[in-house]
């Protein structure tokens, strides 16, 4: 039976990894139902998961005891996924009732993933709002994995100031091989693993390759290491579907293939190259043409080189592609992250060989950790024939291939420094030489090698910084630096969808719709598969009135992505734009359907909501939003503003300041806070805040119009009219700017200027929409032509009653202001 | 004998034909009004039944609310009473109410078509007043009735009831298409003012 499970978990493995679900799940179910092991157990369980039915895979995990860290970590991820999040959290950390495990116990129950791990608990926490705790999570997962960026944007949203420049760095380069296989998942392919880490090393070193059949199933500790590297041996021999032997060349320009061409979707293009930019994981040298003769010259060259002083290098290579051929289904088992798979099929290939083919030339590393000397060397040695490991998994973190570069390098520093790296560690050259195979060369080098490692770590850690810097600034609000920094990112990385989507909220968040619209237009120019930054793009096309681009988008967004909540809030707000609200509010009911923990969708439902007048419902969803997201201040904002309605005019205030708290820089946000201090008859604070605003951002029109307004109310009709002078240089065409300047004349008496401002206003009035203004002009014109002064006050009076209830209520607050000095 | 009588009431009528007001949808469209018929519950003196009752399997479409209320201007109400035909709206709450919109075609209903209409609104069946009557001569198209009081201002009101007191050339029972009911937008942004004109000035009205 044991025999039989390997081949069987690498077709699994095979089957996951070219997204056959179906098979994968049915042979997993197989396994499972003949072996019952916890391993195969698991096995079934990522299929189900994989295969998107986290259900499936939580309650088969339910039902069976669960006590590798693998299960545990997936049943906890199933629970989460599944919205249980107590269930996940007693998983993971114990529980509420239990004593709770301390992060330390965490971190040495699942060893390498316990950054995802204390990722999903951080998670878990912020949801159940403890935020203290979950930031304490966050920021012990990002201190063992600095290469992890989602906690680290969990962090920042939750209004945590996590110092980007304290996250992202490596401590030593010790630290960067340490966190590369903590990157991967646990069930990564030991193998290399085992060279660095004792206790796995300890397992592994009695063993040749025959009885890594055996052991594989009764050792409980490094089962999966075992497991792979056995595995891939019997595939090697078994499995007839995986990569034809003895086609050694054919294989190679295969990897070949496969490899530059990653790196180029990775990298983006050969704009990576340029000097200056921070790069990583290539180096200039490398030819950016994928797939063709330069590279699978590297390839046949250097080896060819090299294998001259080397001995018997012909059959070893040989041998090494039977490695291969193992590895390829080694690596599909050991690989676990979907999109990379060539890669790693590339570059287990090479890793293969040491361990399988050639236990007796490994054994001498693997026993020399005991010595200092050689452990060093070994270590070095490691952390280099295993970059092809190490490779894989940078991959798999969007590391650009490392192999071509090594290739190139060393080929241009054979001369100089293989030499004394050969003196300095003869056991690693010999060990090379004995191994040597297509991608072993770099191991001539292993100084630069880790140098290489090091700086490509360092180059992407400084771009980690840049953005993170971009995205803290850009989630406590201050915009313009957020732009500034991430503007300020290399031409390849500023012009992804990410970056891009960033700024253009960033400029949302300003009110500087215009730019935004031109950043998230490029965004589908690019990037046409994107829905993230979506719903802001279509929020920005619905202030600006762009309907017909709105509804292209809706559309494209709905017809491409059904299931997200982006697709449906710009599909909301498409019919929000023309005015349908019953069909708005029922996409963003979807949005909120598909996503129930999507903030922005409660909001944009709760203003759809007002706008159809039913406010009680509105405050629910506003308070939804809050609860969804507490630093969510469009929503704060949403509450104020029915408060305001409501004229609770200090109720409105506090929200307004709540949201003002959390997004300070927003002077639409000082503006409104502004006008409700003046309704609750604060004059003077009033025209503080709307100075602070307009300080804030000069170009917008509002805060003027307001401070205009309350000056006017407070009889300083002069310095009212010289603001809205200055307001009708910016926007010259607002009919309403001339209708408050009408006001202003009539207050001094000037009535042919006053009816001259009105009746602008009436031209610039194109749709009609206010016949206010018009009944406001006749209202207020024929009383004041003939009255006497001495009767005006009494008259007036009456005037303004008749008059406010006449119009359509929407003026009252001026005229309450007008009548105020009777 | 009675193309004799058809012509007389052409040759009377066609001077002063109601003409068709603006389809509702343009004004919709302009922002300052808002459908709010779909928040009312909905009522009708009367209406013929769904044809062939027996085959509901068959879904033929009825003559009642929901032709009333369908956007549909082919589909109608049809009354099965005596006169007068009554649309009752009530709502949950007192209702600010702007413009009542009916459609009514003459070309396609002739007898059918109401000619004289009466609108009453209060707080329940049992205090209804009397606010508009109108008398529709051959309408084919949009008619708008104002619901606002002397001083142009929008009636507040738990209840709308539309009587049909009379039919053209007597007709017993009525058609009615469509009928809608708006009421006047108020700004979504701060400030009691009108209305703003220009996309400058109204992105910066309100967060999203």
């Amino acid at each position: 039976m044991t025999v039989l499970q390997e081949p069987v978990q690498a077709a699994i493995w095979q089957a996951l990894n070219h997204y056959a679900y179906r098979d994968a799940v049915f042979l997993a179910e197989r396994l499972y139902a003949e072996v019952h092991s916890e391993e195969a157990l698991f096995l079934l369980a990522t299929c189900y998961y994989r295969s998107g039915k986290a259900y499936k895979a939580y309650r088969l995990l339910k039902g069976h005891s669960c006590t590798t860290p693998q299960c545990k970590y997936l049943l906890a991820k199933c629970c989460v996924d599944l919205s249980k999040l107590a269930e996940g959290e007693q998983i993971l950390s114990g529980g509420v009732f239990n004593k709770q495990k301390s992060h330390d116990d965490i971190v040495t129950e699942f060893g390498d993933s316990a950054c995802f791990t204390l990722s999903l608990l951080g998670h878990v926490y912020c949801k159940t709002d403890r935020l203290a705790k979950g930031s304490e999570c966050y920021q012990k997962s990002l201190s063992l994995n600095p290469f992890l960026w989602s906690p680290f944007e969990s962090l920042c949203e939750i209004g945590e100031k996590p110092d980007p420049d304290q996250t992202f760095k490596l401590t030593s380069i010790q630290n960067f091989s340490n966190c590369l296989p903590n990157s991967c998942t646990t069930l990564v392919s030991n193998h290399s693993l085992s060279h660095r880490q004792p206790e796995t090393v300890l397992t592994e070193t009695p063993q040749d390759t025959i009885e890594l059949n055996r052991l594989n199933l009764e050792s409980s500790n490094s089962k999966y290491s075992l497991n792979t590297d056995s595995s891939y041996i019997d595939s090697a021999v078994i499995s007839p579907d995986t990569v034809p032997l003895g086609t050694g060349t054919s294989i190679l320009s295969k990897q070949v293939q496969n490899k530059p061409k990653t790196g180029r979707s990775l990298l983006g293009g050969p704009a990576a190259l340029s000097p200056l930019t921070p790069s990583f994981g290539i180096l200039p040298l490398e030819t950016p043409s994928p797939g063709d003769g330069s590279y699978l010259q590297n390839y046949t060259n250097t080896p060819s080189v090299i294998d001259v002083p080397s001995t018997g290098a012909p059959t070893k290579k040989s041998v090494a592609r039977i490695g291969q051929t193992g590895t390829k289904s080694v690596f599909s088992q050991s690989g676990n992250s979907r999109e990379v798979t060539p890669i790693l099929v590339a570059q287990t290939q090479s890793s293969g060989p040491q361990t399988s083919t050639t236990p007796q030339v490994l054994s001498p590393t693997i026993t020399s950790p005991p010595n200092a000397l050689p452990r060093r060397s070994s270590r070095l040695f490691t952390s280099d024939s295993s970059t092809t490991k190490e490779n894989s998994k940078k991959l798999k973190m969007k590391f650009p291939p490392k192999i071509p570069n090594r290739k190139t390098k060393s080929k241009t520093n054979k001369g100089g420094i293989t030499q004394p790296n050969i003196n300095d560690s003869l056991e690693i050259t010999k060990l090379d030489s004995s191994i040597i195979s297509e991608g072993k060369i770099s191991t001539f080098t292993p100084q630069i090698q880790a140098f290489n490692l090091q700086k490509a770590a360092a180059g992407l850690m400084s771009l980690l910084r840049e953005m993170g810097k971009g995205y803290l600034a850009l989630c406590s609000y201050n915009c313009k630096e957020a732009i500034n920094i991430l503007s300020h990112l290399p031409s390849h990385h500023y012009n992804t969808g990410w970056v891009l989507c960033q700024i253009g909220r960033a400029y949302f968040e300003l009110s500087e719709y215009m730019q935004a619209e031109r950043i998230f237009s490029e965004v589908r120019r690019i990037e046409n598969y994107r829905v993230e930054g979506m719903e802001i793009y279509s929020t920005t096309l619905w202030h600006l009135q762009k309907d017909v681009a709105l509804s292209v988008l809706s559309k494209d967004l709905t017809d491409m992505d059904k299931n997200s909540p982006e697709a449906w809030c710009a599909a909301g707000n498409c019919f929000s734009l023309q005015r349908e609200h019953d069909i708005a509010i029922k996409f963003f009911q979807r949005a909120i359907q598909v996503d129930p923990n999507y903030a922005y969708a409660y909001t944009l439902l709760g203003h759809e909501f007002v706008l159809t007048e039913e406010l009680d419902k509105a405050l629910a969803c506003f308070r939804n939003a809050i609860r969804v997201n507490p630093r969510h201040y469009n929503a704060w904002y949403g509450l104020g503003m029915i408060y305001y309605k409501q004229e609770k005019f200090s109720l409105a205030e506090m929200h307004f300041q709540k949201a003002l708290d959390i997004n300070p820089q927003s002077s639409v946000l000082l503006c409104h806070i502004g006008v409700v201090q003046h309704a609750l008859k604060k004059s003077e604070k009033a025209l503080d805040t709307l100075n602070k605003a307009i300080v804030i951002d000069p170009k917008n029109p509002l805060c003027k119009f307001h401070r205009a307004s309350v000056l006017f109310a407070n009889e300083k009709y002069k310095s009212a009219l010289q603001e809205l002078e200055e307001l009708k240089q910016i926007v010259p065409k607002e009919s309403l700017v001339y209708f408050l300047i009408g006001k202003v004349y009539k207050k001094l008496g000037q009535t042919h200027l006053a009816l001259m401002n009105f009746s602008w206003a009436m031209d610039l009035d194109p749709k009609g929409a206010n016949n206010q203004i018009k009944e406001a002009i006749d209202k207020r014109y024929l009383p004041d032509d003939e009255e006497p002064i001495t009767q005006e006050e009494q008259i007036m009076g009456t005037d303004e009653s008749q008059e406010s209830s006449m119009t359509d209520a929407d003026d009252t607050q001026l005229h309450a202001a007008e009548s105020d000095e009777f | 004998m009675e193309s004799i009588k058809e012509m007389n009431i052409f040759k009377m009528t066609t001077p002063n034909k109601t003409p068709p007001g603006a389809d509702p949808k343009q004004l919709e469209r302009t922002g300052t009004v808002r459908e709010i018929g779909s928040q009312a519950v909905w009522s009708l003196s009367s209406c013929k039944p769904e044809p062939g009752i027996g085959f509901r399997t068959l879904h033929l479409p009825g003559f009642g609310v929901d032709q009333l209320r369908d956007d549909n201007l082919e589909t109608y109400w049809q009354s099965d009473g005596s006169q007068p035909h009554l649309v009752n709206i009530q709502f949950r709450r007192k209702t600010t109410v702007k413009t009542l919109c009916i459609y009514a075609d003459y070309k396609s209903d002739e007898s059918y078509t109401p000619s004289k209409i009466s609108v009453r609104v209060g707080n329940n069946f049992h205090n209804l007043q009397e606010i508009r009557q109108l008398e529709l001569v051959e309408p084919s198209g949009w008619i708008h009735v104002p619901l606002t009081d002397n001083h142009k201002k929008p009636t507040r009101t738990f209840m709308i009831q539309i009587a049909v007191l009379a039919n053209h050339q007597n007709g017993r029972d009525t058609h009615m298409r469509q009928i809608k009911i708006y009421t006047p937008v108020e700004e979504s942004s701060i400030g009691k003012f009108p209305r703003c004109t220009t996309i400058d000035f109204m992105m910066y009205r309100s967060i999203r």
